[in-house]
Protein backbone atom coordinates (compact mmCIF):
# COMPACT_ATOMS: atom_id res chain seq x y z
CA UNK A 1 0.00 0.00 0.00
CA UNK A 2 1.43 3.35 -0.98
CA UNK A 3 2.21 5.73 1.84
CA UNK A 4 -0.30 8.55 1.75
CA UNK A 5 0.40 11.85 3.34
CA UNK A 6 -2.33 12.54 5.85
CA UNK A 7 -3.50 16.10 5.38
CA UNK A 8 -4.53 17.72 8.63
CA UNK A 9 -7.07 20.42 7.97
CA UNK A 10 -6.23 23.55 9.95
CA UNK A 11 -9.23 24.41 12.06
CA UNK A 12 -11.05 27.54 10.93
CA UNK A 13 -10.24 29.44 14.10
CA UNK A 14 -6.51 29.01 13.60
CA UNK A 15 -6.77 30.50 10.16
CA UNK A 16 -8.90 33.41 11.37
CA UNK A 17 -6.81 34.31 14.41
CA UNK A 18 -3.85 35.83 12.51
CA UNK A 19 -6.15 38.08 10.49
CA UNK A 20 -8.11 39.06 13.60
CA UNK A 21 -4.90 39.80 15.41
CA UNK A 22 -3.59 42.14 12.73
CA UNK A 23 -6.95 43.89 12.29
CA UNK A 24 -7.19 44.37 16.05
CA UNK A 25 -3.68 45.79 16.15
CA UNK A 26 -4.27 48.38 13.45
CA UNK A 27 -7.73 49.16 14.74
CA UNK A 28 -6.48 49.84 18.26
CA UNK A 29 -3.68 51.96 16.86
CA UNK A 30 -6.11 54.06 14.84
CA UNK A 31 -8.50 54.45 17.76
CA UNK A 32 -5.74 55.42 20.19
CA UNK A 33 -4.80 58.35 18.00
CA UNK A 34 -8.32 59.39 17.00
CA UNK A 35 -9.62 59.46 20.51
CA UNK A 36 -6.52 61.39 21.64
CA UNK A 37 -5.59 58.84 24.28
CA UNK A 38 -2.06 59.70 23.26
CA UNK A 39 -1.39 63.31 22.24
CA UNK A 40 -1.08 63.82 18.51
CA UNK A 41 2.40 65.26 18.92
CA UNK A 42 3.63 61.83 19.95
CA UNK A 43 1.84 59.41 17.71
CA UNK A 44 0.29 59.26 14.26
CA UNK A 45 -2.47 56.95 13.09
CA UNK A 46 -2.06 54.52 10.19
CA UNK A 47 -4.33 56.67 8.03
CA UNK A 48 -2.23 59.77 8.67
CA UNK A 49 0.91 57.89 7.78
CA UNK A 50 -0.61 56.64 4.57
CA UNK A 51 -1.68 60.17 3.66
CA UNK A 52 1.83 61.43 4.23
CA UNK A 53 3.12 58.56 2.13
CA UNK A 54 0.99 59.68 -0.79
CA UNK A 55 1.95 63.31 -0.32
CA UNK A 56 5.69 62.68 -0.12
CA UNK A 57 5.88 61.29 -3.64
CA UNK A 58 5.43 64.76 -5.04
CA UNK A 59 6.07 67.17 -2.19
CA UNK A 60 9.65 67.97 -1.22
CA UNK A 61 8.83 69.97 1.92
CA UNK A 62 9.42 70.10 4.79
CA UNK A 63 12.54 67.99 4.72
CA UNK A 64 13.91 68.94 1.37
CA UNK A 65 13.52 65.89 -0.83
CA UNK A 66 10.98 63.58 -2.41
CA UNK A 67 10.30 60.15 -0.92
CA UNK A 68 11.75 58.50 -4.02
CA UNK A 69 15.01 60.41 -3.55
CA UNK A 70 15.23 59.30 0.06
CA UNK A 71 14.65 55.67 -0.79
CA UNK A 72 17.05 55.76 -3.72
CA UNK A 73 19.86 57.33 -1.69
CA UNK A 74 19.47 54.85 1.13
CA UNK A 75 19.37 51.87 -1.20
CA UNK A 76 22.33 53.17 -3.17
CA UNK A 77 24.48 53.60 -0.07
CA UNK A 78 23.51 50.26 1.38
CA UNK A 79 24.12 48.39 -1.86
CA UNK A 80 27.50 49.97 -2.54
CA UNK A 81 28.74 49.21 0.95
CA UNK A 82 27.26 45.71 0.77
CA UNK A 83 28.84 44.82 -2.58
CA UNK A 84 32.22 46.21 -1.50
CA UNK A 85 32.01 44.19 1.70
CA UNK A 86 31.27 41.04 -0.29
CA UNK A 87 34.07 41.71 -2.78
CA UNK A 88 36.66 42.16 -0.07
CA UNK A 89 35.35 39.96 2.71
CA UNK A 90 34.54 36.72 0.92
CA UNK A 91 37.87 36.21 -0.91
CA UNK A 92 39.72 37.26 2.23
CA UNK A 93 37.79 34.82 4.40
CA UNK A 94 38.20 31.98 1.93
CA UNK A 95 41.94 32.58 1.64
CA UNK A 96 42.27 32.88 5.42
CA UNK A 97 40.70 29.47 5.83
CA UNK A 98 43.21 27.70 3.66
CA UNK A 99 46.47 29.60 3.40
CA UNK A 100 48.41 29.91 6.65
CA UNK A 101 50.25 32.98 5.41
CA UNK A 102 47.04 34.88 4.73
CA UNK A 103 45.56 33.89 8.05
CA UNK A 104 48.67 34.77 9.99
CA UNK A 105 48.83 38.21 8.48
CA UNK A 106 45.16 39.15 8.58
CA UNK A 107 43.90 37.48 11.72
CA UNK A 108 45.22 39.87 14.41
CA UNK A 109 43.93 42.91 12.53
CA UNK A 110 40.58 41.23 12.01
CA UNK A 111 40.29 40.12 15.63
CA UNK A 112 40.97 43.67 16.75
CA UNK A 113 38.35 45.18 14.45
CA UNK A 114 35.75 42.50 15.10
CA UNK A 115 34.52 43.39 18.59
CA UNK A 116 34.03 47.06 17.72
CA UNK A 117 30.38 47.58 16.83
CA UNK A 118 30.19 49.45 13.50
CA UNK A 119 28.14 52.13 15.28
CA UNK A 120 31.25 52.99 17.31
CA UNK A 121 33.05 54.00 14.11
CA UNK A 122 30.56 56.77 13.38
CA UNK A 123 32.22 59.65 15.27
CA UNK A 124 35.62 58.81 13.83
CA UNK A 125 34.20 58.54 10.34
CA UNK A 126 32.34 61.85 10.62
CA UNK A 127 35.61 63.34 11.83
CA UNK A 128 37.48 61.99 8.81
CA UNK A 129 34.97 62.13 5.96
CA UNK A 130 32.41 64.64 7.10
CA UNK A 131 28.72 64.21 6.33
CA UNK A 132 29.14 62.77 2.89
CA UNK A 133 28.27 59.57 1.15
CA UNK A 134 31.74 58.03 1.43
CA UNK A 135 31.67 58.04 5.22
CA UNK A 136 28.38 56.16 5.30
CA UNK A 137 29.62 53.63 2.75
CA UNK A 138 32.70 53.06 4.93
CA UNK A 139 30.57 52.28 8.00
CA UNK A 140 28.30 49.96 6.04
CA UNK A 141 31.37 48.28 4.55
CA UNK A 142 32.96 47.69 7.97
CA UNK A 143 29.67 46.33 9.26
CA UNK A 144 29.22 43.94 6.36
CA UNK A 145 32.76 42.67 6.08
CA UNK A 146 32.85 40.92 9.45
CA UNK A 147 30.14 38.29 8.83
CA UNK A 148 31.46 37.71 5.31
CA UNK A 149 34.96 36.90 6.53
CA UNK A 150 33.75 34.77 9.44
CA UNK A 151 31.34 32.71 7.36
CA UNK A 152 33.75 32.19 4.45
CA UNK A 153 36.48 31.17 6.91
CA UNK A 154 34.19 28.69 8.64
CA UNK A 155 33.00 27.40 5.29
CA UNK A 156 36.52 26.53 4.21
CA UNK A 157 37.44 25.06 7.61
CA UNK A 158 34.43 22.75 7.41
CA UNK A 159 35.58 21.15 4.16
CA UNK A 160 35.49 17.39 4.30
CA UNK A 161 39.09 16.29 5.10
CA UNK A 162 38.65 13.11 3.08
CA UNK A 163 38.22 15.13 -0.09
CA UNK A 164 41.41 17.04 0.63
CA UNK A 165 43.38 13.89 1.30
CA UNK A 166 42.02 12.33 -1.85
CA UNK A 167 43.12 15.35 -3.86
CA UNK A 168 46.58 15.14 -2.31
CA UNK A 169 46.98 11.50 -3.28
CA UNK A 170 46.22 12.53 -6.84
CA UNK A 171 49.02 15.08 -6.63
CA UNK A 172 47.04 18.31 -6.57
CA UNK A 173 48.85 21.49 -5.55
CA UNK A 174 47.63 23.67 -2.69
CA UNK A 175 46.14 26.18 -5.07
CA UNK A 176 44.28 23.51 -7.03
CA UNK A 177 42.82 22.03 -3.87
CA UNK A 178 41.73 25.49 -2.80
CA UNK A 179 40.11 26.36 -6.07
CA UNK A 180 38.41 23.09 -6.84
CA UNK A 181 37.50 21.65 -3.47
CA UNK A 182 37.52 24.22 -0.70
CA UNK A 183 35.71 27.01 -2.49
CA UNK A 184 32.80 24.94 -3.84
CA UNK A 185 32.28 23.21 -0.53
CA UNK A 186 32.30 26.54 1.29
CA UNK A 187 29.59 27.99 -0.96
CA UNK A 188 26.59 27.22 1.33
CA UNK A 189 28.21 29.12 4.20
CA UNK A 190 29.12 31.93 1.82
CA UNK A 191 25.50 32.26 0.76
CA UNK A 192 24.49 32.31 4.40
CA UNK A 193 26.92 35.18 4.80
CA UNK A 194 25.16 37.08 2.01
CA UNK A 195 21.95 37.21 4.02
CA UNK A 196 23.56 38.00 7.36
CA UNK A 197 25.75 40.70 5.86
CA UNK A 198 22.72 42.27 4.21
CA UNK A 199 20.90 42.55 7.54
CA UNK A 200 24.03 44.02 9.14
CA UNK A 201 24.49 46.50 6.32
CA UNK A 202 20.90 47.65 6.48
CA UNK A 203 21.06 48.20 10.25
CA UNK A 204 24.31 50.12 9.98
CA UNK A 205 22.85 52.21 7.20
CA UNK A 206 20.16 53.36 9.62
CA UNK A 207 22.75 54.18 12.26
CA UNK A 208 24.93 56.12 9.85
CA UNK A 209 22.02 58.07 8.40
CA UNK A 210 20.65 59.01 11.81
CA UNK A 211 23.73 61.05 12.48
CA UNK A 212 25.36 62.12 9.30
CA UNK A 213 23.09 62.74 6.38
CA UNK A 214 20.99 65.26 4.60
CA UNK A 215 18.97 62.85 2.53
CA UNK A 216 17.85 59.28 2.98
CA UNK A 217 15.34 57.33 5.03
CA UNK A 218 17.29 57.65 8.29
CA UNK A 219 17.48 61.39 7.69
CA UNK A 220 13.71 61.43 7.14
CA UNK A 221 13.27 59.88 10.56
CA UNK A 222 15.60 62.37 12.25
CA UNK A 223 13.94 65.29 10.51
CA UNK A 224 10.56 64.07 11.63
CA UNK A 225 11.80 64.06 15.20
CA UNK A 226 13.34 67.53 14.96
CA UNK A 227 10.17 68.96 13.46
CA UNK A 228 8.01 67.02 15.94
CA UNK A 229 6.10 65.29 13.12
CA UNK A 230 5.44 61.74 14.33
CA UNK A 231 3.85 60.73 11.04
CA UNK A 232 7.10 61.48 9.24
CA UNK A 233 9.08 59.45 11.76
CA UNK A 234 6.73 56.49 11.48
CA UNK A 235 6.63 56.74 7.69
CA UNK A 236 10.43 56.60 7.60
CA UNK A 237 10.49 53.59 9.91
CA UNK A 238 7.91 51.69 7.90
CA UNK A 239 9.64 52.47 4.61
CA UNK A 240 12.90 51.22 6.10
CA UNK A 241 11.31 47.96 7.08
CA UNK A 242 9.55 47.53 3.73
CA UNK A 243 12.62 48.37 1.66
CA UNK A 244 14.68 45.94 3.71
CA UNK A 245 12.14 43.21 3.04
CA UNK A 246 12.07 43.94 -0.69
CA UNK A 247 15.87 43.85 -0.95
CA UNK A 248 15.91 40.58 0.98
CA UNK A 249 13.40 39.07 -1.42
CA UNK A 250 15.44 40.20 -4.43
CA UNK A 251 18.64 38.71 -3.01
CA UNK A 252 16.81 35.49 -2.19
CA UNK A 253 15.62 35.24 -5.78
CA UNK A 254 19.13 35.64 -7.17
CA UNK A 255 20.49 33.17 -4.67
CA UNK A 256 17.95 30.52 -5.68
CA UNK A 257 18.79 30.95 -9.35
CA UNK A 258 22.52 30.75 -8.72
CA UNK A 259 22.21 27.70 -6.52
CA UNK A 260 19.85 25.94 -8.94
CA UNK A 261 22.34 23.23 -9.74
CA UNK A 262 24.39 23.02 -6.57
CA UNK A 263 23.14 20.83 -3.79
CA UNK A 264 22.70 22.72 -0.52
CA UNK B 1 59.97 27.49 7.81
CA UNK B 2 59.57 30.30 10.31
CA UNK B 3 57.85 32.25 7.58
CA UNK B 4 54.97 29.79 7.76
CA UNK B 5 54.70 29.69 11.51
CA UNK B 6 51.33 31.07 12.52
CA UNK B 7 52.47 32.94 15.62
CA UNK B 8 55.38 34.55 13.84
CA UNK B 9 53.01 35.84 11.21
CA UNK B 10 50.63 37.15 13.88
CA UNK B 11 53.50 39.05 15.43
CA UNK B 12 54.64 40.48 12.10
CA UNK B 13 51.09 41.51 11.29
CA UNK B 14 50.53 43.32 14.57
CA UNK B 15 53.89 45.06 14.34
CA UNK B 16 53.19 46.17 10.77
CA UNK B 17 49.72 47.37 11.77
CA UNK B 18 51.02 49.63 14.52
CA UNK B 19 53.92 50.87 12.39
CA UNK B 20 51.64 51.78 9.49
CA UNK B 21 49.23 53.44 11.93
CA UNK B 22 52.01 55.50 13.46
CA UNK B 23 53.45 56.55 10.10
CA UNK B 24 49.99 57.41 8.74
CA UNK B 25 49.24 59.52 11.81
CA UNK B 26 52.52 61.40 11.58
CA UNK B 27 52.18 61.91 7.83
CA UNK B 28 48.71 63.32 8.43
CA UNK B 29 47.04 61.01 5.94
CA UNK B 30 43.69 61.93 7.44
CA UNK B 31 44.77 65.53 8.05
CA UNK B 32 45.42 65.20 11.79
CA UNK B 33 42.29 63.13 12.26
CA UNK B 34 44.30 60.05 13.18
CA UNK B 35 45.99 59.97 16.58
CA UNK B 36 49.28 58.17 17.12
CA UNK B 37 49.06 54.87 19.07
CA UNK B 38 51.18 56.43 21.80
CA UNK B 39 48.71 59.29 22.18
CA UNK B 40 45.86 56.81 22.45
CA UNK B 41 47.59 54.93 25.25
CA UNK B 42 48.32 58.18 27.09
CA UNK B 43 44.71 59.22 26.74
CA UNK B 44 43.47 55.87 27.99
CA UNK B 45 45.60 56.29 31.05
CA UNK B 46 44.42 59.84 31.70
CA UNK B 47 40.79 58.77 31.27
CA UNK B 48 41.23 56.27 34.03
CA UNK B 49 42.38 58.90 36.48
CA UNK B 50 40.60 62.12 35.47
CA UNK B 51 36.83 62.20 35.47
CA UNK B 52 35.05 63.17 32.27
CA UNK B 53 31.79 65.09 32.60
CA UNK B 54 31.52 64.06 36.21
CA UNK B 55 32.27 60.37 35.91
CA UNK B 56 35.42 58.31 35.80
CA UNK B 57 35.98 55.84 32.99
CA UNK B 58 34.57 53.04 35.10
CA UNK B 59 31.55 55.20 35.79
CA UNK B 60 30.90 55.58 32.06
CA UNK B 61 31.43 51.87 31.45
CA UNK B 62 28.97 51.11 34.21
CA UNK B 63 26.45 53.60 32.82
CA UNK B 64 26.42 51.87 29.44
CA UNK B 65 26.49 48.38 30.95
CA UNK B 66 23.66 49.24 33.32
CA UNK B 67 21.41 50.29 30.45
CA UNK B 68 22.21 47.10 28.58
CA UNK B 69 21.57 44.92 31.64
CA UNK B 70 18.22 46.50 32.44
CA UNK B 71 16.95 46.45 28.86
CA UNK B 72 18.32 43.01 28.16
CA UNK B 73 16.80 41.49 31.30
CA UNK B 74 13.36 42.96 30.69
CA UNK B 75 13.36 41.95 27.04
CA UNK B 76 14.56 38.40 27.61
CA UNK B 77 12.16 37.84 30.53
CA UNK B 78 9.30 38.67 28.19
CA UNK B 79 10.62 37.35 24.87
CA UNK B 80 11.94 33.93 25.88
CA UNK B 81 8.78 32.67 27.61
CA UNK B 82 6.68 34.16 24.81
CA UNK B 83 8.79 32.39 22.19
CA UNK B 84 8.53 29.11 24.09
CA UNK B 85 4.76 29.47 24.39
CA UNK B 86 4.46 30.33 20.71
CA UNK B 87 6.24 27.16 19.75
CA UNK B 88 4.28 24.97 22.14
CA UNK B 89 0.77 26.31 21.66
CA UNK B 90 -0.81 26.77 18.26
CA UNK B 91 -3.27 29.44 19.36
CA UNK B 92 -0.64 31.70 20.87
CA UNK B 93 1.34 31.19 17.69
CA UNK B 94 -1.58 32.23 15.49
CA UNK B 95 -2.12 35.42 17.47
CA UNK B 96 1.45 36.58 17.99
CA UNK B 97 3.30 35.43 14.89
CA UNK B 98 1.70 37.78 12.32
CA UNK B 99 2.38 40.80 14.51
CA UNK B 100 5.93 39.64 15.05
CA UNK B 101 6.50 39.15 11.32
CA UNK B 102 5.27 42.70 10.74
CA UNK B 103 7.68 44.20 13.26
CA UNK B 104 10.65 41.94 12.57
CA UNK B 105 12.17 43.57 9.48
CA UNK B 106 12.48 47.00 11.08
CA UNK B 107 16.02 47.67 12.29
CA UNK B 108 15.93 48.48 16.04
CA UNK B 109 17.98 51.65 15.49
CA UNK B 110 15.09 53.08 13.49
CA UNK B 111 13.17 53.29 16.75
CA UNK B 112 15.61 55.79 18.27
CA UNK B 113 13.87 58.89 16.98
CA UNK B 114 10.41 57.82 18.01
CA UNK B 115 11.70 56.73 21.41
CA UNK B 116 13.16 60.18 21.97
CA UNK B 117 9.88 61.73 20.80
CA UNK B 118 7.98 59.66 23.35
CA UNK B 119 10.32 59.48 26.32
CA UNK B 120 12.66 62.42 25.98
CA UNK B 121 16.42 62.12 26.20
CA UNK B 122 16.64 60.36 29.54
CA UNK B 123 17.41 56.81 30.49
CA UNK B 124 13.97 55.50 29.54
CA UNK B 125 14.38 56.06 25.81
CA UNK B 126 17.72 54.24 25.77
CA UNK B 127 16.44 51.28 27.75
CA UNK B 128 13.39 51.20 25.48
CA UNK B 129 15.53 50.90 22.36
CA UNK B 130 17.59 48.12 23.93
CA UNK B 131 14.39 46.28 24.79
CA UNK B 132 13.13 46.59 21.21
CA UNK B 133 16.47 45.54 19.80
CA UNK B 134 16.97 42.49 21.99
CA UNK B 135 13.35 41.36 21.90
CA UNK B 136 13.45 40.07 18.33
CA UNK B 137 16.47 37.71 18.49
CA UNK B 138 15.47 36.34 21.90
CA UNK B 139 11.96 35.54 20.72
CA UNK B 140 13.10 34.15 17.39
CA UNK B 141 15.73 31.86 18.85
CA UNK B 142 13.49 30.64 21.67
CA UNK B 143 10.82 29.82 19.08
CA UNK B 144 13.26 28.06 16.75
CA UNK B 145 15.00 26.35 19.63
CA UNK B 146 11.83 24.60 20.63
CA UNK B 147 10.77 23.84 17.06
CA UNK B 148 14.08 22.21 16.21
CA UNK B 149 14.25 19.81 19.15
CA UNK B 150 14.73 16.32 17.74
CA UNK B 151 11.47 14.39 17.69
CA UNK B 152 13.23 11.25 18.90
CA UNK B 153 13.72 12.85 22.30
CA UNK B 154 9.97 13.27 22.67
CA UNK B 155 9.49 9.63 21.71
CA UNK B 156 11.97 8.58 24.39
CA UNK B 157 10.19 10.36 27.18
CA UNK B 158 6.78 9.18 26.07
CA UNK B 159 8.10 5.66 26.04
CA UNK B 160 9.32 6.10 29.58
CA UNK B 161 5.80 7.08 30.62
CA UNK B 162 6.03 10.84 30.67
CA UNK B 163 3.03 13.10 30.22
CA UNK B 164 2.88 16.38 28.31
CA UNK B 165 4.27 18.42 31.18
CA UNK B 166 7.18 16.02 31.55
CA UNK B 167 7.79 16.39 27.84
CA UNK B 168 7.97 20.12 28.14
CA UNK B 169 9.96 20.49 31.34
CA UNK B 170 12.43 17.67 30.91
CA UNK B 171 12.98 17.53 27.20
CA UNK B 172 11.84 20.71 25.53
CA UNK B 173 13.47 23.31 27.77
CA UNK B 174 16.88 21.69 28.23
CA UNK B 175 17.15 20.84 24.53
CA UNK B 176 16.23 24.41 23.61
CA UNK B 177 18.80 25.98 25.97
CA UNK B 178 21.72 26.06 23.49
CA UNK B 179 19.56 27.81 20.91
CA UNK B 180 18.27 30.27 23.51
CA UNK B 181 21.85 31.03 24.52
CA UNK B 182 22.82 31.60 20.91
CA UNK B 183 19.93 34.05 20.70
CA UNK B 184 21.15 35.75 23.88
CA UNK B 185 24.61 36.22 22.41
CA UNK B 186 23.26 37.76 19.22
CA UNK B 187 20.93 39.89 21.33
CA UNK B 188 23.92 41.06 23.39
CA UNK B 189 25.84 42.35 20.38
CA UNK B 190 22.68 44.01 19.07
CA UNK B 191 22.18 45.56 22.50
CA UNK B 192 25.68 47.02 22.30
CA UNK B 193 24.92 48.60 18.93
CA UNK B 194 21.65 49.98 20.26
CA UNK B 195 23.07 51.50 23.41
CA UNK B 196 25.98 53.05 21.54
CA UNK B 197 23.73 54.51 18.87
CA UNK B 198 21.30 55.85 21.46
CA UNK B 199 24.20 57.42 23.38
CA UNK B 200 25.58 58.94 20.19
CA UNK B 201 22.31 60.74 19.56
CA UNK B 202 21.66 62.05 23.06
CA UNK B 203 23.45 61.21 26.28
CA UNK B 204 25.36 62.65 29.18
CA UNK B 205 27.19 59.52 30.25
CA UNK B 206 28.31 56.24 28.84
CA UNK B 207 30.83 54.99 26.31
CA UNK B 208 28.96 56.38 23.31
CA UNK B 209 29.02 59.73 25.06
CA UNK B 210 32.82 59.55 25.28
CA UNK B 211 33.28 59.05 21.56
CA UNK B 212 30.76 61.67 20.49
CA UNK B 213 32.35 64.13 22.94
CA UNK B 214 35.68 63.38 21.34
CA UNK B 215 34.19 64.19 17.97
CA UNK B 216 32.63 67.43 19.20
CA UNK B 217 35.86 68.54 20.87
CA UNK B 218 37.92 67.52 17.82
CA UNK B 219 40.07 65.22 19.91
CA UNK B 220 40.69 62.07 17.86
CA UNK B 221 42.69 60.52 20.69
CA UNK B 222 39.54 60.54 22.79
CA UNK B 223 37.54 58.95 19.98
CA UNK B 224 39.99 56.14 19.37
CA UNK B 225 40.60 55.41 23.03
CA UNK B 226 36.83 55.30 23.52
CA UNK B 227 36.61 52.80 20.68
CA UNK B 228 39.32 50.67 22.26
CA UNK B 229 37.45 50.61 25.57
CA UNK B 230 34.22 49.72 23.78
CA UNK B 231 35.93 46.84 21.98
CA UNK B 232 37.43 45.50 25.19
CA UNK B 233 34.20 45.72 27.19
CA UNK B 234 32.10 44.17 24.43
CA UNK B 235 34.61 41.34 24.06
CA UNK B 236 34.65 40.79 27.82
CA UNK B 237 30.88 40.57 28.05
CA UNK B 238 30.60 38.07 25.22
CA UNK B 239 33.29 35.92 26.86
CA UNK B 240 31.23 36.02 30.06
CA UNK B 241 28.10 34.85 28.25
CA UNK B 242 30.07 32.05 26.54
CA UNK B 243 31.43 30.94 29.88
CA UNK B 244 27.96 31.01 31.38
CA UNK B 245 26.69 28.90 28.50
CA UNK B 246 29.40 26.29 29.01
CA UNK B 247 28.43 26.15 32.65
CA UNK B 248 24.67 25.97 32.20
CA UNK B 249 24.34 23.63 29.26
CA UNK B 250 27.38 21.41 28.91
CA UNK B 251 25.38 19.15 26.62
CA UNK B 252 25.66 21.50 23.68
CA UNK B 253 27.08 19.70 20.70
CA UNK B 254 29.99 21.40 18.97
CA UNK B 255 30.66 21.06 15.26
CA UNK B 256 33.71 18.86 14.88
CA UNK B 257 36.60 20.94 13.58
CA UNK B 258 39.16 19.88 11.00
Amino acid sequence: MAYEQVKVKTPLILRLLPILSIVLFFGTWQMVVEWEIVPSTMMASPIQIFQLFLVKWTEANPDGALLSQHIWTSVQEAFTGYLLALLVGIPLGLAMGWFVVVEGLSRPIFEMIRPIPPVAWIPLVIFWFGIGISGKIFIIWIGGIVPCVINSYEGVRMTNPTLIQMARTYGATDWQIFKQICIPSALPMVFGALQIALACCWTNLVAAELLAADVGLGFLITMGRKLALPDMVLLGMIMLGLTGVVIGVVINYFEKRLLAGIRR
Amino acid sequence: MILRNRWFLYGVSMLAFFLVWDRAAVARVFSSGLPRPYEVVLHLWSMMIDPLAGKSLLGHIWASTQRILIGFTIASLVAVPLGLMMALNRYVNAIVKPLFDLLKPMPPLAWISIAILWFGIGETSKVFIIIIGTFVPCLLDAYNGVRLVEPELYDVIRMLGGKRRHEIIQVCFPAAFPAIFAGLQIALSIAWSCVLAAELVSARSGLGFIIIKGMNLSRPAMIVSGMVVIALVAWGMSQLVSGLERHVCPWKREIEGL
